[in-house]
């Protein structure tokens, strides 16, 4: 029965990811003027003199970004005769016959014709359903290497085989020629110790901020100057490098120093960087708010409820009013503002930068501040009200002393609800920060949804849509998990059926 | 014995009539909410002080007539950045405009959203709820649609429909309205599935009541005072959404006057001419923390449980 309710449960979810992600592909895809992409992008300005190219550009951009499907002329033209004949020039040229053909042949395919404003030359687009996009979003969201991507993709034969090896750093690898990564599975020190390149995300690419770079690597990809160290090559020779060995890619083209350096060509590393990544920044962040506010929240609401309308409770009171009442906003700056006049902490992140202890301190209290007057709030609730049932009374009166009651019965059930709350909290956390990190500066992943609406990067907006989107889904579905793990009598099948 | 007896007692009449009469102190719900809440003074000195400010913010403005794309001032460096004085009582701004002005108006528009969106989403919610909370029918598609829309974060699906319905007092409201008014029905859903198989209701169906009796005589008059809680909590909130959408230039936009805005543009002058960033604030905490209070007092109040 159990069992039954969590694949029930897991498949619910997945719809709910679906239609979200739907209703945001139609808000953002159908409902935003589509020349407004544009606005933050600086070829457009360049081609401001020259309205035929302008033109062009705008129909390849949109393309790419899946609006439409869009031909012209000159790719017409190499489809239909020899590249360097002399037809394909007399094609190219204005007023040809083969516009003439052109026009007939997309019209019939129910293209839409244009033509350029300066040559007159003809092109035609036809507007791509918004579900087939989202279909497709879905299709390619999670991509698998395998041993034929280089010859699927580049059309390059090599000998394919996976095998066992060691990375240049002596870790354990299973190694592939063929695919997209050199390494599939490997090991090294650092955390989570076994890492993985067969599944990857893809979210789509990122236009116009961060052009040409695919979502997920934006977000991940660690950030700020390049972390040169020595680096032992796959070859056995060392340099000072900052790439990461483990990480590389097939590239087809290498250039002079590629082949100096690596001995195939898997030369497509990821640069490694100094500061965390923005997811990285944004969950270490979220952590630290989590243990803070959890290590004060707690032990302030039990206090709060021992000393019920007492000191302690009303002083409890004031912080939590104040925190619900007052505007985020307002607080934070008010926050901030002691943080950097009496403490002497730095009002912005970027001033000493990730490495920097001091740079996290007001990022990370500011973010667990409201998470402490609401821990504060519900603990003492839940401890008020535990307090007047009826096993308190009868443990009081059988004898028990009174921090045996608070321990052992009113504790246990007081925590149920709250250590539900405890993943919500965290991806709380998470999406809470935009306001933190827009305030502090932080490069973290809460400014990038702010940041992407306001320079139009539609395919970012729809990524992080999802990865919201995903990690609210599956804190609440952590917390109900976690709940009855503590507590035996809550069953979640039955709690379903009951309603 | 005997005597004593008769000095502690003495002899009524017998009177007919006065057996007709129920003999209990009239009791008038609202009357009663009045005196519980007019009982402590500092929530009354709080809620003169809130109505004048709320009035004040709505009269000021129409006297004022500001209006933050007209910017007369913009060229002349003399009426810039001045300090507190008789003639601008907060100082004015970067463009020369006058920030007192520009902060009730501000919160004008703050109060007015805040209120709008309340009123709203509490209507639609309670009137939902109440039936959500009876039909069991309903309940089976409410609750996947409550499922898919509280997964969605609410700020990202502001920013999203800030984003494609662009800024505006209109959208602003639908955008705050659109999804919020689920969770309170879904909360009074809850409220009402806990009392509407209580024996005074089992008993009430039982002698033929309709549904919409049920509802509005039976439970609604139940749920006034966490309705009033919920209510108290929401407008600050909702305050504080507008202010936040604003601050990051999605909420209302350049043609209306607001305190987020304001806030996020004189942050850059924080140091430099510190009064201009923390009026503003200090008026939509002040304005906030005051509403909060009220409305938490009127809560209270309005529980028949702490009537004497």
């Amino acid at each position: 029965m159990e069992k039954g309710y969590y694949i029930k449960r897991i498949v619910r979810s997945i719809i709910s990811i679906f239609i979200v992600i739907t209703v945001v592909f139609i808000l953002v895809y159908s409902l935003v003027p589509r020349d407004r992409i544009f606005n933050a992008d600086d070829t457009i300005v360049k081609l401001g003199g020259k309205p035929d190219e302008r033109q062009l550009y705008k129909m390849r951009t949109w393309q790419r970004l899946g609006y439409l499907t869009f031909e012209s002329m000159s790719s017409y033209c190499s489809l239909t005769y020899e590249v360097g004949s002399d037809d394909i020039v007399a094609c190219n040229t204005a007023g040809s016959k083969d516009e003439a053909n052109f026009v007939e042949k997309y019209t019939n395919e129910g293209y839409t014709i244009e033509y350029l404003p300066v040559s007159g030359s003809p092109i035609a687009y036809k507007e791509r359903a918004i579900i087939s996009r989202v279909l497709e979003w879905f299709g390619q969201l999670i991509q698998i290497d395998n041993k034929n991507f280089v010859e699927n993709t580049y059309g390059v034969e090599i000998e394919e085989r996976v095998y066992f090896g060691r990375t240049p750093t002596g870790g354990l690898a299973l190694k592939c020629d063929g695919c997209e990564h050199k390494y599939l599975l490997y090991t090294d020190l650092s955390f989570p110790f076994i890492h993985q390149n067969v599944l990857s995300l893809h979210l789509g690419q990122s236009y116009p901020t961060f052009d040409s770079l695919q979502v997920l690597n934006v977000i991940t990809d660690s950030q700020g100057q390049e972390n040169r160290k020595d680096t032992i090559f796959e070859d056995g020779h060392t340099e000072v490098s900052s790439l990461k060995m483990t990480s590389c890619r097939y590239k087809p083209n290498l250039d002079k120093l590629d082949r100096n350096r690596f001995a195939d060509n898997y030369a497509d590393c990821v640069i490694q960087k100094k500061s965390p990544s923005m997811m990285g920044t944004s969950f270490i962040m979220g952590v630290i708010a989590l243990i803070l506010a959890y290590g004060i929240g707690l032990p302030v609401g039990l206090a709060m409820a021992k000393s019920k309308s007492g000191v302690v409770d009303k002083i409890g009171m004031v912080y939590i009013i104040f925190m619900i009442s007052v505007p985020s906003l307002a607080y934070i700056y008010f926050f901030k503002f002691i943080g950097s006049t009496v403490f002497g902490l730095p009002s912005a992140f970027p001033t000493y930068g990730s490495e920097d202890i001091r740079s996290w301190i007001l990022p990370c209290i500011s973010l667990a501040l409201p998470s402490i007057s609401s821990l504060m709030l519900w603990t003492r609730r839940y401890m008020v009200d535990q307090m007047n049932s009826d096993y308190v009374k009868f443990a009081k009166s059988k004898g028990l002393n009174q921090g045996e009651i608070y321990r052992k019965h009113i504790f246990r059930n007081a925590i149920i609800p709250i250590a539900q709350g405890i993943p919500s909290s965290l991806a709380g956390c998470l999406t809470g920060a935009i306001i933190t990190e827009q305030v502090y500066s932080v490069g973290g992943m809460g400014k990038m949804l702010p940041d992407s609406i306001n320079s139009y990067n539609n395919a970012m907006i729809i990524a992080l849509a999802f990865i919201y989107t995903t990690i609210s889904i599956v804190a609440v579905f952590a917390g109900d998990i976690i709940i009855t793990w503590i507590d035996p009598r809550i069953s979640l099948a039955s709690k379903e059926e009951g309603r | 014995m005997e005597n004593n007896k008769n000095e502690l007692f003495t002899f009524a009449e017998f009177d007919e009539s006065k057996s007709e009469h129920i003999e209990a102190p009239r009791y008038s719900y609202w009357k009663s909410v009045w005196r519980t809440f007019v009982r402590n003074k500092f929530t009354v000195a709080v809620c003169i002080f809130m109505l004048i400010v709320v009035v004040f913010s709505m009269i000021q403005p129409i006297f004022s007539q500001y209006d933050p794309m007209y910017m007369p001032n913009i060229n002349d460096a003399t009426l810039k950045f001045l300090g507190p004085s008789s003639q601008h009582l907060f100082g004015t701004d970067n463009f020369g405009r006058d920030v007192f002005d520009a902060c009730w108006a501000g919160a004008k528009n703050s109060l007015i959203i805040g209120f709008v969106c309340t009123l709203i989403n509490m209507i639609l919610g309670v009137v939902i709820g109440a039936i959500w909370g009876f039909s069991k029918k309903m309940d089976r598609w409410m609750i996947e649609i409550y499922n898919v829309i509280s997964n969605v974060p609410f700020l990202l699906l502001a920013m999203v429909l800030s984003y494609v319905l662009g800024s505006g007092f209109r959208s602003l409201i639908f955008i705050m309205c659109v999804t919020n008014w689920i969770y309170v029905a879904y909360f009074i859903r809850t409220q009402v599935m806990i009392i509407r198989d209580r024996e005074y209701n089992l008993a009430s169906r039982c002698l033929g009541t309709s549904t919409w009796t049920m509802i509005t005589k039976n439970i609604l008059p139940y749920l006034i005072s966490v309705i009033m809680t919920y209510t108290a909590r929401e407008i600050p909130a909702n305050i504080s959404y507008e202010v936040f959408l604003s601050f990051l230039g999605l909420g209302l936009g350049q043609q209306n006057a607001s305190l987020g805005r304001m806030i996020s543009q004189y942050t850059t002058y924080m140091n430099a001419y510190p009064h201009l960033f923390w009026i503003p604030v200090s008026i939509l905490a002040v304005i906030s923390i005051s509403l909060y209070i009220v409305g938490q007092a009127l809560a209270d109040a309005s529980d028949p449980r702490t009537h004497r």
